[in-house]
């Protein structure tokens, strides 16, 4: 599994160089390639999301380092009920950059109130032993923070302002869940509460998958987008 | 109740054809262009021995021409912002990413620790370069990245697996000499 996720350069785009002798390449599988190339001259990391296969590789140089199966790619957008517009997608292939990424804001930060001297090399550090408690036994056993992880579902800003909507739940389509969906927007709305969402390309993954891509979702990630058909 | 209905998400396939059609449909200048970016793509991409760092999953692979020669488990960095009270000068304890060499090796290294080493633990920096040395906490061996990122060994192994470093990249003993003798210098690392 390992190994095949690391196969030189994206299989597919190689194919075409592979053929290119035989007959005329496809138009549209030469200008990813030829994108693909300009992403790998840097020592940088760039996604490489392939519609056709599901797939969001995680690339670098041309190698893939790693691979996210997705489990769905959607196109969702707010709509009303009795209204159903027919939206188109980002053209591809292409190249998408995070402008926004969600990514970008989930820092704690550390900061001492004050500096004191730091102790000479070799010299023990007193230690300060808090002070007794009258009753040991009763003394509060400090409990561990729990570490917050990524989420699973979050959104970042594509710089052809689109939104890229990473998420473990596709939102519900039958009619009975959209009719309620509808419902309880509207009544958001009502009280002033309900948001409104930009168009998003969504890639639906399992939630431990979105978890993992979240660092990479950062202002100026490049997402290579091309397919092999 | 027709009235306060709002805007559902609606949800429709991304049509995986692609909808942009290239200038260039010349069949002679196609195959020249495809060649070229495969060359190009082929000159860049990593041989022989490379090393890749999934900095979420806190594992280190050590690759040969494609062929997986060890897996290890290492810590990397939490992510979090350190601010001086003094001057808000702020570290932020990311593992880089992308493409990096290295660029030296060293047995027995000894760490200059930096301001934020001091500062972290509420100290400040010693005006003496001398009370900076540390021969103990990278272990036994180190690979030099560049930036003042070091693949080094760790005192604290429970931790190993997890993201606690300020950026370097921690192994367990055993991992840490196994790539000390398999990666030369200017070997490429991957971390993502």
């Amino acid at each position: 599994m390992r190994r095949s996720a690391l196969a030189f350069i994206s299989i597919s785009l190689a194919a075409v160089c592979a053929r290119a002798g035989d007959v005329p390449p496809e138009p549209t599988r030469v200008a990813a390639l030829e994108m693909e190339a300009g992403l790998a001259r840097k020592p940088l990391i760039y996604l490489f999301l392939d519609p056709q296969r599901r797939v969001l590789e995680i690339k670098s140089r041309g190698t893939v380092l790693d691979t996210v199966p997705l489990t769905g790619i959607e196109v969702v957008s707010q709509q009303p009920v009795m209204r159903r517009d027919i939206l188109s997608h980002p053209p591809f292939p292409a190249v998408w950059t995070i402008q926004q990424g969600a990514g970008d804001s989930d820092r704690e930060v550390i900061a001492p109130t004050e500096l004191k001297p730091a102790p000479k090399m070799g010299e023990e550090e007193e230690d300060q032993a808090p002070p007794a408690a009258s009753g040991a036994a009763q003394a509060p056993t400090p409990t561990p923070t729990p570490a917050v992880g990524p989420p699973a579902s979050y959104r970042s800003r594509l710089d052809n302002g689109w939104d890229l909507w990473v998420t473990d739940t596709l939102p519900p389509q039958s009619r009975l869940k959209t009719l309620l969906a509808a419902v309880q927007d509207g009544w958001q709305r009502v009280f002033g509460e309900g948001e409104d969402h930009i168009p998003a390309i969504t890639l639906a993954m399992t939630d431990e998958n979105a978890r993992r891509i979240h660092h990479l979702l950062r202002t100026g990630m490049p997402i290579l987008v091309a397919s092999e058909t | 109740m027709l009235a306060r209905l709002g805007r559902p998400f609606v949800s429709t396939p991304f049509d995986a054809t692609p909808s942009v059609t290239p200038e260039v449909t010349d069949a002679g200048r196609l195959t020249k262009i495809a060649g070229q970016a495969f060359k190009d793509i082929e000159k860049v991409h990593p041989k022989g021995v490379y090393i890749v760092v999934d900095t979420f999953r806190n594992r280190l692979h050590l690759y040969e021409d494609g062929k997986l020669l060890r897996s290890a488990v290492c810590s990397t960095g939490t992510g979090r912002v350190l601010r001086d009270p003094r001057n808000g000068r702020q570290w932020v304890f990311d593992s880089p990413m992308g493409e990096r060499v290295v660029e030296t090796k060293r047995q027995h290294p000894v760490w200059a620790k930096p301001d934020w080493a001091f500062i972290e633990d509420g100290y400040l920096p010693p005006k003496d370069p001398n009370e900076r040395f540390d021969a103990y906490s990278l272990g036994d061996y180190a690979l030099y990245i560049g930036d003042g990122f070091i693949i080094h060994g760790t005192l604290f192994k429970s931790l190993l697996g997890r993201r606690v470093t300020h950026g370097c990249i921690r192994l367990g003993d055993e991992d840490l000499e196994f790539l000390y003798h398999h990666a030369p210098i200017g070997t490429r690392v991957y971390l993502y």
